[in-house]
């Protein structure tokens, strides 16, 4: 119970995603911001480290390193179609793996419990954050579910090869669906019997709390936005 | 302790035919009941009643009175018997709520907001008394289906409930998952639980339950009490249609061959051992030339030690063989390797021929644990077909006509029930004209005449000269059908 798998409480790691979101992915505060932005696509990465998260840090930055380098060398020699092409991917990738892998190092890191407890914290409305939680511990279910339906497609003879995309599509999400269905139900029965959703304030045993690096990340958050809404006031 | 008057059910969904018919039934406290049938027969029904997952997560129409501790239950809800009433439920994947085991346990009580302090009293003494130590701090993902349910029975625990309900708890387990859940029972009786068991696999309680309500369609066809218990015969058991009574280890069945190889799984240093077991065994065989041999199969999960080696394995051409092992040897992952879908180490030797990884997949159809993973096209009849190198419709349509689902030919695969999908799944590696099929745990929670059905499905599929590979922990099953065994049996366990 003691036992905490991450530094960070819940709380600082959702606010990391919101501004993930914000300054990395739809780039507010533009050029001037351009070094917190770094220190935003860095971030990720150590947060991976600490958390022993090795392998999906280290593709991470290879894919991260891969993309710089086609941006500063083979971009220039480009023109045309190619070159826009090249553009988008290259914008893609750098502004969406960082808040990817927050996201993933949110959800590696954060236990059901932790995460109710956080949203109790804050004040979050119940309706709000049993769907929530609910969805937290679908994930990892969902992807066992995907990796069985691609193995027995691919003994079925069935692959992308010949047939239509919609059809592969609706061959991969029917199943998907119809089992995510039952064990959704089944999930959810198990948990009524045993109180979840009663409406009484829930005692949470796993204890979160600020400690020093939520301090430092929270002051570098506020610093950011208090500089960016300066900027913007200007 | 709980009183069924005259009690009638049907599900909205099925509002046509009634689940339970005039159940008139009494339970002391402190007894332990144990509930059988066929499926269908209103088992789950009945427990569902008592928890109040009927009428609020399951809707339909009830007539007559429930009665818990000389409260009726009518509109006391779900949360009303939290605390009273506690519920295992069949699915160890799909019935806990966090990742970890210390969480999992906590989560009831923090759900009822005792104190903290209390919370961690109580799983200490559930802990203590199910002697679970070993298991706590642990991720649910690393648990064996047997520790899974173990953890699922203690989370129940620590409510500290009156009366338990157990929902077909054994259907995924091996012998060793049952005998810990029989430990848990007992636990459970020595403190004065009322315990509900609904189970096919009734062998692992049968001594330890004070009386058996036998139900057929909805009915209470018989009571028995101890003592009629205990003068109950197999024969009985037939003429009831029930599963077996007795408890045997899935390596002990006696084929009449004794032709049972173990093969050591989750350790390198073992490779020497089965490298020797295997070619002795296949110097033996030599004489006739139809075995189909596996040689040097091995699997790791990344960045994880070796789940299995086999050096060499050899396996009977038209024959069915049985493949167990403790949950967690790794049987599913070395028949997804054997069918080539799952990337690993190994060579099929067969008639002069060396298959490796992906070649094998013309040559092995797999019917999953799960066959919902495996139902892609809209009709039965589109997903036989699809199966087929050429699309045959005429040949499509007898070899539905031969697994009993011609009838179905243009339902959607889903709207099939359990069963029918297994044998829809069947009918497609038939169409695939793969000579080898491998089954993944067909009898799973199935009661006795579906398992029969499954057997003299694999029977005939053995006549037309196909090799079947099934994993199983199904004692019955492999007496039904099975001509040999091999254990994959995991060190560690």
């Amino acid at each position: 119970m003691g036992r905490r798998n991450s530094i960070l409480d819940p709380r600082t790691k959702l606010l990391l995603v919101f501004m993930e979101a914000v300054f990395v992915l739809a780039t507010a505060g533009g050029e001037r911001l351009y070094v917190l932005r770094v220190i935003f696509t860095i971030l990720p990465f150590v947060l991976l480290i600490t958390s022993r998260n090795y392998k999906t840090c280290i593709t991470g930055i290879i894919v991260l390193i891969g993309v710089t380098l086609l941006e500063r060398f083979v971009f220039p020699m480009l023109t045309g179609m190619l070159s826009y092409m090249l553009l988008t991917v290259i914008t893609i990738v750098t502004r969406f793996l960082p808040a990817v892998l927050m996201g993933t190092y949110v959800i590696r890191t954060t236990k059901v419990s932790e995460f109710k407890s956080a949203m109790e914290k804050m004040h979050v409305p119940d309706e709000l954050t049993i769907p929530l939680c609910v969805m937290f511990r679908f994930f990892p279910t969902v992807k066992e579910e995907m990796d069985s339906i691609r193995a027995a497609m691919r003994m079925r003879g069935i692959s992308f090869g010949g047939g239509k995309v919609s059809e592969m599509l609706e061959y991969r999400l029917v199943p998907m669906m119809s089992c995510s269905a039952k064990i959704g139900e089944e999930l959810s029965a198990a948990a009524l019997t045993r109180g979840f959703g009663i409406s009484r304030k829930r005692t949470n045993i796993c204890r979160i709390g600020f400690g020093v690096f939520d301090y430092i990340i929270l002051l570098f958050c506020a610093g950011t936005i208090i500089f960016w809404i300066s900027g913007v006031m200007i | 302790m709980i009183r069924f008057d005259n009690v009638s059910f049907a599900y909205s969904a099925n509002s046509k035919a009634n689940s339970l018919n005039n159940i008139t039934l009494h339970i002391e406290k402190g007894e332990c009941v144990l509930l059988a049938g066929a499926s269908g027969c209103g088992k789950s029904t009945l427990l569902r009643l008592l928890n109040g997952l009927i009428p609020e997560f399951y809707e339909g129409k009830r007539t007559g009175r429930i009665f818990i501790e000389g409260r009726a239950v009518e509109g006391r809800g779900i949360y009303d018997m939290v605390g009273k009433i506690g519920t295992v439920f069949q699915n160890p994947r799909s019935q806990f709520f966090n990742v970890d085991t210390t969480s999992e346990l906590a989560f009831g009580c923090e759900n009822l907001a005792l104190p903290e302090k209390q919370i961690l009293e109580r799983i200490d003494s559930t802990v203590k008394s199910f002697d679970i130590e070993k298991l706590m701090g642990r991720s649910i993902f690393e648990l064996s289906g047997g520790e899974k349910q173990k953890i699922a029975c203690a989370s129940v625990d620590v409510l500290e409930p009156d009366v338990i309900l157990l929902d077909e708890p054994s259907a995924n387990m091996d012998y060793d998952g049952m005998i810990n859940l029989r430990q848990v029972i007992k636990v459970w009786k020595k403190h004065g639980k009322t315990v509900l068991i609904a189970e096919h696999r009734m062998n692992f309680v049968w001594d330890i339950a004070d009386r058996v309500i036998l139900l057929e369609q909805g009915r209470i066809k018989e009571e028995l009490n101890r003592e009629q218990m205990d003068n109950f015969t197999e024969a009985d058991c037939r003429k009831y249609s029930l599963r077996g009574l007795r408890q045997i280890k899935p390596e002990e069945v006696e084929l009449g061959n004794n032709n049972i190889l173990i093969y050591k799984t989750g350790n390198e240093e073992n490779a020497d051992t089965n490298a020797a077991l295997g070619k002795e065994n296949v110097t033996d065989q030599k004489s006739n030339d139809n075995i189909i041999l596996l040689c040097d199969f091995s699997y790791a999960y990344k960045g994880e030690k070796e789940l299995f080696h086999i050096s060499s394995m050899d396996i009977s051409e038209n024959k069915v063989t049985a493949i167990i092992g403790t949950n967690g040897a790794g049987k599913t992952t070395f028949l997804e390797c054997l069918c080539g879908i799952r990337r690993c180490r190994g060579t099929m030797k067969w008639h002069g021929k060396g298959y490796k990884g992906k070649q094998r997949i013309k040559q092995v159809f797999m019917v999953m644990q799960d066959p919902n993973h495996q139902l892609f096209a809209e009709s039965v009849l589109d997903e036989v077909l699809i199966s087929m190198k050429d699309e045959d419709e005429e040949r499509a349509k007898d070899i539905l006509a031969e697994m009993d689902l011609l009838e179905f030919a243009d339902r959607h695969p889903m709207s099939l029930s359990g069963g029918q999908k297994q044998r829809v799944a069947i009918a497609c590696a038939i169409a695939s004209e793969c000579p080898i099929l491998l089954l993944d745990e067909p009898t799973s929670g199935l009661d006795y005449r579906h398992m029969l059905e499954v057997s003299d499905i694999l029977t005939r599929l053995k006549a037309s000269g196909k090799t079947i590979i099934t994993v199983t922990h199904d004692t019955e099953f492999i007496e039904q059908c099975c001509d040999e065994i091999r254990s994959l049996d995991n060190l560690a366990g």
